[in-house]
């Protein structure tokens, strides 16, 4: 049974898609997208945010607030294993305490240890919603995030190198249109291959060797090109391979699982160390190893567990004698000051390269 | 045993909680132990000189503290904390700061040593301490017996602590509960500065931290039902509790400390009709600054109570 | 007719111009200060430039610009080459002091470290968040006890106690430093402490986990400070090299760019007559409301930047 509620959630990175379909397919409640984020949307977040909270806090309460100015009436947080587990109560009372009237549904709330619990936060969005719609709305949105994250690795890895400039982008953007649009799982299968087909068939003017960066860091500003300025489309644009392990796709729904993964870093760290930080150090290990020529370390402004992850970093910085740029993002991080950053990482790399 | 064994303790962060736990146990398996000074402006600056320049104010002194270990004993202890179950979290700091300061100063050849809980992931405290005294070759009826009398000793030394709040509490003067992560209080270069000044001023500085454990998180859940972080719930716990024995209500903090950025937050919005001083020590402002705000915060006070 | 090459470094307080020929040898130099007025500063320089410049016997074929308003100052003299002032000074210094290890630079509001292996630069940091330790924080100390910013050496160095100041941020600073001028320190200590605090600022911020080995090069608009270059080589332990020149370092690394690039457009010292002008606009086309900056050569547009997606990039 349908419900008439009109459900919003923040933005985040190009998953926005794949969570719509959820809502819409398996909760069958109407989903409100709010505007992409802009340089408004973290202003206001800002503006009612505490000061020296990490910045990804205040770009969703500002998202929320342009959620509730597109006409949602009830929004729906997640939980998360760093601050962002406390996020939702906040920004609710600050809401609140603005004076706006909404349903809010914080899925913090419903973390007890058993999965099923999270079906009461369900419950809370539709009283009738069917358990096997979901389940199957649940299987084709994940396989959505997943796809978008297969596409969106191979866009970074070539862009950089086509010929006709813009062909990656527009097939790229025709994909998220077709995933935001896609009412079944055989759409939503059709616009993927589409895409990387088509991807596949772009001509490129790529070096045999070309200069490869790895970007690693915090789970969210990393993912999303709005938070991060839009770093790894301006390394690309630059004739730079850009890597990304750091996605849905590789750190939850096909994640080794801690202990697998600490056990190629034993050398690095005994324990994790925070959220991401065992898959980052791995990730920035393993992309020394395969002689990349630099790594980018991407994460807002006060994010506890990538500051701790930074002295490890250093040391394979060190020891393998790759350079790393680290880039720190608060709400005035300005575009002129990170592209000299990254202007210069760009000319270091391919200097040395040269040399080398 | 060969040879006896020295265990550097750093007078930082968790030592505060901890101490006699750590100190009776080692002293019942006979192992020496020593702490370091209490924080200076040397302390912070070598630290400072140390850490990740946005690391919080606690994690620098803390790495200043294991800098003055270095060298004068065997290993430093550094515990890795992680949980004691779900919504009874640590402060992420907390899992990463064994692997942290190995990294930071694995060219000194210090060596460390851990203990690890996570009760999330069925790691107890228990279990942490039987390993801990394995390691260093004693049989486990002796760890376990160690153990149990430093638990021991850790309750008796609580109970006292409690009691001396029942007393703070019931004092006829101004009181002021501090709301603040215990080691932050009790730093000599930090809290102490703040806790001397009001005991100057005739104010009695109470803090927050002491309070029934479990009383204080059933308190807590009512005032911040998803607050993820232990520390914090007993600090949520213990305003819930204590809001009424006192006069005023300072929230300090170290910048830019993660779980305080947001539920400091969430207690001014929520807590009403007490006076509030929000206090952010970044270690580098003098002390003249935070003496004027303190003086005007208890003018406020006094102000209110009519006895200005 | 031989050639020769111009590079010019706008930053923020100062803006610097150099000519040089084919073996890097200086044909002319200026440094003037940019005044909040870029346009203005570029021109002027190259007014004072071209009173240097031996136009019988030599030809500019190649321009580069940097600095932070390299790309303005590329659009009004016609660049070939435009480059960020991070690799523009560490090649500018490599190509002076082909042994140099590290390279330390502080400006009127950045500061950076280079790490050079072999002449190339292997590692560099800029300072994050905050102006603190740089130019602009040595000025507005300066004013406030009320002398003149290149005084600040002279006097630092009679100090036998500097007075110690927290720099962590200039606004702690500011306060730092009034606390300690009402405590009663005496005025040259409290400079010779403005002066460690710079250094040591930027050790603990822009040189954090960075091994700094010696040869070291130390250069930026603070390097005239006698009281800094003391401070530095006090807590590093070693000699720190301040060229005479190390002020024009990006302006000459821009020039030997340009030079090595095959790019060839020959400068006209015209411009110094041409009205240039730049425009603000607010994009509008959506939220982001992107600042567009359009310039104007003689009343027509011929570039604009700042648009952050494609609905400004048909910006006309």
């Amino acid at each position: 049974m349908e419900s008439n509620k009109k459900v919003a959630f923040p933005r985040i990175a190009n998953y926005n898609c794949a969570i719509k379909y959820i809502l819409e397919k398996g909760m069958e409640v109407r989903c409100i997208l709010q505007p992409e984020m802009t340089k408004r949307t973290i202003e206001i977040g800002a503006k009612y945010s505490p000061d020296y909270v990490c910045t990804p806090f205040k770009s969703s309460l500002g998202s929320m607030i342009e959620a509730l100015e597109a006409g949602a009436d009830s929004i729906m947080m997640t939980n998360g294993v760093c601050r962002l587990g406390y996020y939702g109560e906040l920004q609710e009372q600050i809401l609140r305490d603005l004076g706006y009237q909404f349903e809010f549904v914080n899925l913090s709330e419903y973390t007890t240890g058993k999965v099923k619990d999270y079906l009461k936060a369900v419950k809370r969005i539709n009283p009738k919603y069917s358990f096997p719609k979901l389940m199957l709305a649940l299987k084709d949105g994940l396989a959505m995030a997943e796809y978008v994250d297969n596409v969106t690795e191979e866009y970074y890895k070539n862009c950089g190198f086509e010929q006709e400039k813009g062909a990656f982008r527009k097939v790229f953007r025709q994909f998220l249109t077709e995933m935001e649009t896609a009412r079944s799982r055989g759409e939503i299968d059709a616009g993927y291959r589409e895409a990387m087909q088509r991807m596949g068939r772009i001509p490129l003017d790529k070096p045999e060797w070309p200069l490869r960066v790895g970007v690693i860091g915090e789970f969210f500003t990393v993912m999303d090109p709005f938070s991060n300025l839009e770093v790894e489309q301006k390394l690309a644009d630059m004739g730079v391979e850009v890597h990304r392990w750091m996605n849905v796709k590789n750190r939850m729904l096909h994640y080794s699982g801690e202990k697998n993964m600490n056990v190629k870093i034993r050398e690095l760290c005994t324990y994790e160390m925070g959220p991401t930080s065992t898959a980052n150090i791995w990730c920035a290990k393993d992309y020394a190893e395969q002689g990349f020529d630099g790594l980018i370390h991407v994460k807002s402004a006060g994010c506890t567990p990538e500051i701790d992850v930074m002295p490890v970093l250093q040391r394979i910085s060190e020891e393998y004698k790759i350079p790393v740029l680290y880039l720190t993002y608060d709400s005035q991080t300005s575009d002129v000051g990170m592209m000299t950053r990254l202007e210069a990482f760009y000319d270091m790399i391919e200097m040395r390269k040269k040399v080398v | 045993m060969e040879k006896p064994v020295t265990i550097g303790i750093p007078r930082a962060m968790l030592y505060y909680r901890y101490k006699t736990l750590w100190l009776t146990y080692f002293e019942e398996l006979g192992i020496k132990t020593v702490v370091s000074a209490p924080t200076s402006k040397k302390t912070l600056e070598e630290g400072a000189a140390l850490a990740i320049d946005e690391a919080c104010l606690s994690l620098k002194i803390f790495l200043g503290h294991v800098k003055a270990l270095v060298g004068k004993c065997d290993y430093i202890l550094v515990p890795r904390i992680s949980d004691f179950g779900l919504n009874y979290e640590m402060c992420s700091r907390f899992q990463a700061m064994y692997d942290l300061t190995k990294t930071v100063f694995r060219n000194t050849g210090q060596k460390f040593i851990s203990y690890n809980v996570e009760m999330l992931n069925k790691r107890s405290e228990w279990a942490a301490f039987m390993g801990l005294g394995q390691f260093f070759g004693f049989p486990l009826k002796m760890v376990k017996k160690a153990y149990d009398r430093a638990k021991k000793a850790e309750q008796k030394q609580w109970k006292a602590d409690l009691k001396v709040q029942d007393g703070l509490l019931s004092s006829e003067k101004p009181k002021i509960l501090i709301a603040a992560h215990g080691y932050l209080i009790r730093d000599a270069y930090i809290g102490r500065t703040v806790t001397d000044f009001l005991k100057s001023m005739d104010v009695v500085p109470v803090r927050a931290d002491i309070i029934d454990r479990d009383e204080a998180m059933k308190a807590s859940k009512e005032l911040s039902p998803t607050c993820k972080w232990l520390l914090n719930r007993e600090i949520l716990g213990s305003i819930a509790l204590n809001r009424d024995k006192v006069n005023g209500i300072i929230l300090l903090s170290a910048f830019p400390c993660g779980p305080d950025s947001m539920v400091n937050e969430i207690i001014t919005r929520r807590v009403k009709g007490i006076p509030i001083l929000n206090l952010v020590m970044d270690g580098q402002d003098g002390t003249a600054g935070v003496e004027t705000r303190l003086e005007s915060f208890i003018d406020i006070i006094r102000f209110k109570e009519g006895t200005l | 007719m031989d050639h020769a090459y111009l590079g010019i470094d706008v930053g923020s307080i100062s803006t610097k111009g150099v000519i040089i020929d084919r073996d890097n040898h200086i044909l002319g130099s200026e440094y003037i200060w940019t005044e909040g007025n870029p346009i203005w500063a570029v021109k002027e320089l190259i007014r004072r430039l071209e009173q240097q410049f031996d136009k019988e016997h030599y030809k500019i074929v190649a321009t580069g610009t940097t600095g932070s308003a390299r790309k303005l100052a590329g659009t009004i003299v016609g660049a070939t080459m435009v480059k960020n002032e991070i690799t523009a000074h560490a090649v500018g210094t490599t190509t002076f002091y082909p042994n140099v290890r590290t390279i330390l630079e502080i400006g009127g509001q950045d500061s950076k470290i280079i790490l050079v292996e072999n002449g190339v630069a292997v590692d560099y940091a800029m300072n994050t968040l905050c102006a603190a330790g740089t130019g602009a924080f040595l000025s507005s100390q300066a004013k406030r006890l009320g002398i003149d910013v290149e005084e600040i050496g002279a006097i630092a160095l009679t100090s036998k106690h500097p007075t110690p100041i927290a720099a962590r941020c200039t606004v702690f600073a500011e306060s730092d430093l009034v606390h300690k001028i009402q405590n009663g320190h005496e005025r040259k200590d409290i400079i010779a402490g403005v002066c460690n605090a710079v250094a040591a600022n930027y050790l603990n911020n822009v040189g954090k986990g960075k091994k700094i080995e010696s040869p070291v090069v130390f250069q930026g608009g603070v390097s005239k400070n006698a009281g800094v270059v003391a401070a530095f080589e006090n807590m590093l332990g070693c000699k720190v090299i301040v060229d005479e020149n190390g002020h024009l370092m990006g302006a000459l690394g821009a020039a030997i760019l340009a030079k090595k690039s095959d790019k060839r457009k020959e400068f006209d010292f015209s411009v110094e007559d041409m009205e240039f002008r730049t425009r603000e606009v607010l994009c509008g086309r959506c939220t982001n409301n992107c600042e567009i900056i359009c310039v104007y050569r003689n009343g027509m547009m011929i570039d604009f930047w700042g648009n952050r997606c494609e609905r400004g990039a048909n910006f006309k």
